[in-house]
């Protein structure tokens, strides 16, 4: 009986599939970094040869992942709290350190005009605004307290769209099927960027700092080369990649 | 352009309809003989996932093999296994997924046959194993086809499901659809267009094909 061999071939190639791979690192990264780790990831491989994988959510996803078992080495937060609580209850190998901090624009893809910003969120031409789930995107919830502290977020609630991630929110923006929307200075910063865009950097204090930390995770215990990335990322070298990408490196607050 | 996911979810799609056809055909079987109120529960239930939201079963699926609780510490303490963000996790899931194609036209088939098939090869002497196996099985051979064509071709529609417990991991769970997912995000149309347009042909070619040989058995697919 060919056929039952077959089976059985099949079957046992099913059985012993095993990825026999060198293992890479795999690096959580939230969304807000998605180009700049594209360059990280380059400069790295370069200078060690140790490859990367990133994996791009919003933070709070990521942690709910990582919370499940997911075998991720490094998470790069777009906050300090998420990675924190991963620390808390013992996903992560230390306290996180702060290894960038982000600036919170406000862009769209047309001139719409942003001199004084809150006033085009209230016209009629402005129909749609993307802000990032402010449960799992810190750049939402930064964005959502501006609206607060300005005092217009109940006004403009029925006109803004919540993107899954900063990622979303930026494909809304660079799409135009948002009017306008409110993200990081990383967007406009990407080289590689097709559609023009126009925007406005928010006055830094008008919202919370948006400090982002970093943990090496459980699943990277004893990894030296998760241990090297680790390193590479609060390096001058990295240091001049984020900055170069719109962030900035905060004095204090670096542990 | 990274090829791997077309090949995760082309193994995916494979192992799951190889694991269906070995599980599928011989629930397909017992599901034909006879009704009993037991027997249309537990139809209703692999039913359900023609009708669930994906993520529905995902989140199960997470609560379930989480390594935080329950069944899915067992699991990793005992045989260090995980179904979570892994890719035995996904073939679990589309084992879930799928099986209503694999059971139900298989099911529908063997009910159509004459009764006095399988009566005629227990008088022969032929015991119920070797009734299925080689008078039904033969005779149902178009159904069977076509089950086993729509269960791969539905297995590499899997969007949901993946996205709850996959975690989107290189050459390990980051199948196809998920890459047209990741692509956009990263605002990379041509990269989601590359995959997306290799996803619509197979499934386009694999679809077709189910009519196509229909066609011939006069019967409309489906069924």
């Amino acid at each position: 009986m060919n056929k039952k061999r077959l089976v059985f071939l099949s079957l046992a190639i099913v059985l012993l599939h095993g990825t026999i791979m060198a293992q890479n690192i795999r690096v959580a990264a939230a969304a807000n970094l998605q180009s700049v780790i594209e360059v990280l990831q380059k400069d790295f491989k370069q200078k060690t040869g140790i490859v990367i994988e990133p994996i791009i959510g919003s933070s709070g996803k990521l942690v709910a992942q990582i919370s499940n078992g997911a075998p991720f080495d490094v998470f790069l937060s777009a906050d300090v709290d998420f990675p924190e609580t991963l620390f808390k209850n013992g996903f992560a190998v230390k306290k996180p350190v702060v290894y960038a901090a982000g600036s919170l624009i406000i862009c769209s893809s047309q001139n719409i005009g942003f001199d004084n910003w809150q006033r085009t969120l209230m016209t009629a031409k402005v129909k749609k605004i993307a802000i990032a789930n402010p449960a799992t995107a810190p750049y939402g919830k930064a964005a959502t307290q501006l609206l607060q502290h300005k005092g217009i977020l109940n006004e403009i609630k029925s006109k803004i769209v919540y993107g899954e991630s900063i990622a979303q929110v930026n494909t809304y923006i660079t799409a135009g099927v948002a009017d306008i929307g409110f993200t990081t200075q990383a967007l406009v910063k990407e080289s590689d960027s097709k559609t023009k865009l126009y925007y406005k950097v928010i006055n830094p204090k008008e919202y919370l700092p948006i400090l982002q930390g970093m943990v090496l995770l459980k699943h990277a215990e004893n990894n030296l080369d998760a241990e090297k990335f680790y390193q590479y990322i609060l390096s001058p070298a990295a240091r001049k990649i984020f900055v170069a990408y719109g962030y900035y490196i905060p004095s204090k607050g670096i542990e | 352009m990274d090829l791997s996911p077309i090949w995760l979810t082309l193994k995916l799609a494979g192992i799951t309809t190889l694991v269906l056809l070995l599980i599928g055909l011989p629930f397909a079987w017992w599901l034909s003989r006879g009704r009993s109120f037991f027997k249309i529960i537990v139809e209703a239930i692999i039913t359900m996932p023609l009708v669930l939201p994906p993520s529905v079963l995902g989140f199960y699926l997470l609560l379930a093999f989480s390594p935080q609780y329950g069944i899915g510490k067992w699991l990793q303490h005992t045989f260090n296994v995980q179904f979570v963000f892994s890719f035995q996790g996904l073939v679990l899931a589309s084992v879930i997924y799928s099986i209503p194609f694999m059971v139900g036209p298989v099911k529908s088939a063997l009910q159509q046959l004459p009764k006095a098939l399988s009566e005629a090869s227990y008088t022969l002497g032929k015991t119920e194993w070797q009734t299925f196996r080689y008078v039904l099985l033969p005779n149902i051979k178009p159904s069977l086809l076509t089950a086993t064509i729509l269960t791969f071709a539905h297995t590499l529609g899997e969007f949901g499901v993946v996205l709850m417990i996959g975690g989107s991991i290189p050459g390990v769970t980051r199948v196809a659809s998920i890459a047209v997912y990741d692509s956009v995000e990263r605002r990379d149309y041509d990269m989601a267009n590359n995959y997306s347009l290799i996803l619509f042909v197979i499934t386009f070619v694999l679809v077709m094909a189910v009519f196509v040989f229909n066609k011939y058995q006069a019967k409309s697919p489906l069924e």
